[in-house]
């Protein structure tokens, strides 16, 4: 009951960090702008919806290995994190680039 | 934020004629060219894989299971895994971008690449270069 409580309210606040990325920060969403990002070394923290296909999950974690890029998995599907993201579209998998005023990337790996 | 796509990285083509084939990086182009605007790189790769080799093989069989054909190519960042393995050969002076220009230059490059992948393979290192990818 009480790991749930905490989830439920870590949950939000990645909600909230990603909201204040959105606003201030740069991003890019999207599987083939996610690995750019990463071949690139511009991607600082990836985020992966929990619907996404197993092999390019694998595939987005090997890229993110070899980058020494944090992964986080999101705890909703693709419907979800677009939704976190303020759009209208689904979004598999994002990548920030630049966080702007958000602490999300200092907070976040640690989390996983 | 560690750029892997560097100089002797293992990488496999996923693209094209040599699909499934292993590489490595030669040199690459992160900002691209005039004529590729996007990021490439040179890889030099393993067209025909060398066989398995045996302890009861006589020393021409052995030679001649040994051998290696190679390639070199321009390759575009999105048609390659990169892999955790390195490959560390020295191809910088064999393998160049003019060497791609005419056919004899390439088939020279390709000799050159062919004699050191086939001495590191009989020396036993980076055993996972010179085995093929089974899919």
């Amino acid at each position: 009951m009480v790991a749930a409580k905490k989830t439920k309210k870590t949950h939000e606040s990645i909600n909230n960090r990603l909201a204040l990325v959105m606003k201030s920060g740069k991003y890019t969403l999207g599987y083939k702008t996610v690995l750019k990002s990463l071949r690139s070394s511009k991607g600082k923290l990836i985020i992966i919806a929990n619907n996404c296909p197993p092999l390019r999950k694998s595939e987005i974690e090997y890229y993110a290995m070899l980058c020494k890029v944090g992964v986080h998995h999101y705890n909703g599907n693709n419907v979800d994190l677009g939704t976190a993201c303020g759009k209208y579209f689904r979004v598999c998998c994002l990548s920030i680039i630049e966080p702007g005023d958000s602490d999300i990337i200092k907070s976040m790996p640690g989390d996983h | 934020m560690v750029k892997f796509l560097k100089p002797n990285k293992a990488v496999i083509v996923l693209q094209g004629r040599y699909a499934g084939r292993k590489a490595v990086i030669v040199k690459s182009f992160d900002e691209g060219t005039r004529d590729r605007p996007y990021g490439h790189c040179l890889v030099a790769g393993i067209n025909k894989y060398p066989c398995k080799v045996i302890r009861k093989d006589s020393a021409k069989k052995t030679a001649k299971k040994s051998r290696v054909k190679c390639f070199v190519k321009l390759v575009n960042y999105q048609h390659l895994m990169p892999t955790r393995y390195t490959l560390d050969v020295d191809l910088k002076d064999a393998v160049s971008v003019d060497a791609l220009q005419t056919k004899d230059k390439k088939v020279a490059a390709c000799k050159a690449t062919k004699a050191r992948f086939e001495e590191r393979f009989k020396t036993g290192k980076n055993r996972w270069f010179f085995t093929k990818l089974r899919f």
